[in-house]
């Protein structure tokens, strides 16, 4: 017994193991790491890929083998596409999309919040949001193109007003769920209300409107090359558009993997901006 | 002096019907009294304290401040909430330095001011920290301190420590005693512990339900011994302190009572 009692603190202070570091459980997914499944799967549709090409067991007009693709983003990086460079294609597009995306969350940030929390506000503009935001944007870009013409304005109108409504709501939705103690402690501390508004309003959106910025830059990707295939001589989704009619299969799988490329960059950046912006998210 | 006077509170509840939520209290606030709400819960406590904070307007009555009418929220009253409102963006240190951030006070002397207060209740290493990862006594004071941090004229505490285990409430209460004692504020104090009511309070009011009204007063003097002298222990196992709170217990009972026989 006595043993016991003196041996127990002594080996305990010599040979100190490294503890082991928890954290608390959550429920559903949590931060269970996923990249190596993800990697796995994208390897497996490759390998997938390569072996259905290979065999000739679908023509090859139809699925191009991946080393022919391979050549072609070659091809394509040096010679470009119905004169314009590669680059000036994707340039073409991410301005597009950035350009828009800027205007919309700027727009949408300070309106949605003034909607979440003027009567007034909320009941001009909830009319025509609430209009225009259910019709698919492809509805009316000949209406767009009659008004603004076949250039920039038009595409880049048509991608603002798409992005516009989810970043505009999801602001709406996050001065919702701003909990009246945290308004009123800072009332109580001596906020005036541009004080409220900015340090406490704004923040305590913030998770939400980031979540609806996702949401618009996806339905932004959508739009643009949607809008690219109909109106344009420029970008990605032309690109594509283009080579589909000279059944250049290849040609279309590069412009797919680009845009596949932007818009996984794209939701990275978010994610990487979310991590550093929110990090209390779902924690208080 | 804090004085509210005759203060009745009717709200509009869904079905149209008004709920009577405070009945004309009455009672005032000297300079560094500590006056407790004690009743069980639904008896318009927080009514009352929101109603003194300038969250909400009272039906009818007045509260007024150092005599002046309060007609909404100010930095003269500092308020503790129940389920702590800290900006969960911010890291404690700013968290405290809030207040004095509205005031206009420059970053490097409110940081200076904030990690003294943050120091007092205790918490000196954890400036760093953003409130998520505190455990709930600790971010409790880190509300205190932000509440403290304005040098408000009265704090106002809407049962802070209900939800802390009692070892951690027994800290808690001496730890504001001393904050109390030191600094002469005027604290007006939640409670639904009977225990918690008598051993802080100057002045403690026992509240009954629909509608909420002051049913008894109490003046005590077992805070004031506890900052003397610094022993908890004799003065809750004291005679006095048990028969006070076996009268209370009295009253409230029949409060409930009568409410169920209603
Ligand atoms: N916003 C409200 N609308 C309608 N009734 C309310 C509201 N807030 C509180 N009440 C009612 O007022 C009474 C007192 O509530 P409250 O002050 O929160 O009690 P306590 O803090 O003592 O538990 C309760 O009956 C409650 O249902
Ligand atoms: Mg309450």
């Amino acid at each position: 017994m006595s043993d016991l009692v003196q041996t127990t603190p002594v080996s305990s202070a010599v040979q100190r193991p490294r503890p082991k570091l928890v954290k608390m459980v959550s429920f559903g997914l949590g931060e269970k790491p996923t990249v190596a499944i993800s990697v796995a799967t994208g390897l497996a549709v490759a390998a997938l890929w390569w072996l259905v090409a290979e065999l000739d067991l679908v023509p090859n007009l139809f699925l191009p083998r991946p080393g022919e693709v391979l050549t072609q983003v070659g091809m394509l990086y040096y010679d470009g596409y119905a004169g314009a460079s590669l680059s000036e294609h994707i340039f073409a597009s991410l301005f597009r999309i950035v350009l828009a995306a800027s205007i919309a969350i700027a727009a949408g940030i300070p309106l949605g919040l003034l909607m979440g929390l003027n009567r007034w506000a909320k009941g001009i503009l909830d009319t025509p949001i609430e209009f225009y935001w259910p019709l698919p944007p492809l509805s009316y870009l000949p209406l767009m193109i009659i008004w603004l013409g076949i250039g920039e304005t038009s595409k880049i109108t048509l991608l603002v007003l798409a992005m516009f409504a989810p970043v505009c709501l999801s602001a709406q939705a996050g001065v919702r769920s701003l909990p009246i103690e945290r308004v009123n402690a800072a009332r109580s501390l001596g906020a005036r209300p541009l004080e409220l508004f900015i340090d406490i309003v704004l923040p305590s959106a913030l998770p939400e409107i980031l979540t609806g910025v996702r949401i618009a830059v996806g339905i932004g990707w959508g739009t643009l090359v949607a809008a690219e295939l109909i109106a344009s001589t420029r970008g990605i989704g032309f690109m594509i558009m283009s080579a589909a009619q000279f059944l250049a299969t290849d040609v279309v799988f590069v412009g797919i993997g680009i845009i596949a490329i932007c818009a996984f960059a794209f939701s990275a950046a978010i994610r990487f901006i979310e991590a550093v912006l929110v990090p209390w998210k779902g924690k208080l | 002096m804090l004085k509210v006077d005759h203060a009745s509170v009717f709200f509009a509840a869904r079905d149209g019907r008004p709920v009577h939520a405070l009945d004309r209290v009455s009672f005032e606030i000297p300079e560094s009294g500590f006056v407790v709400a004690l009743g069980a819960s639904g008896c318009g406590k927080s009514t009352l304290l929101n109603a003194i904070a300038g969250f909400l307007p009272l039906s009818d009555g007045a509260i007024i401040l150092d005599g002046r009418p309060v007609r909404g929220p100010g930095a003269d009253r500092g308020v503790v909430f129940q389920k702590d409102a800290l900006l969960p963006w911010e890291t404690v240190i700013d968290n405290v330095a809030l207040g004095l951030k509205f005031a206009g006070v420059s970053k490097s002397e409110r940081r200076a001011r904030a990690h003294e207060l943050l120091r007092l209740v205790g918490l000196g290493e954890f400036a760093k920290a953003l409130p998520y990862e505190l455990s709930g006594g600790m971010r409790q004071r880190v509300g205190i301190a932000r509440a403290l941090a304005t040098e408000p004229d009265i704090l106002l505490m809407d049962e802070p420590f209900g939800a802390l285990d009692s070892l951690t409430r027994e800290q808690m209460q001496e730890l504001l005693i001393s904050i109390w004692d030191r600094t002469a504020k005027r604290i007006f104090f939640i409670t639904h512990s009977i225990e918690e009511a008598l051993f802080l309070g100057t002045q403690v009011l026992v509240m009954s339900p629909r509608p909420g009204r002051v049913v008894a007063r109490f003046d005590l003097d077992f805070v004031r011994r506890f900052a003397a002298t610094g022993d908890a222990r004799s003065i809750k196992s004291s005679p006095e302190f048990a028969s006070l709170r076996e009268e209370i217990r009295a009253i409230l009972h029949s409060a409930e009572d009568l409410r169920s026989a209603a």
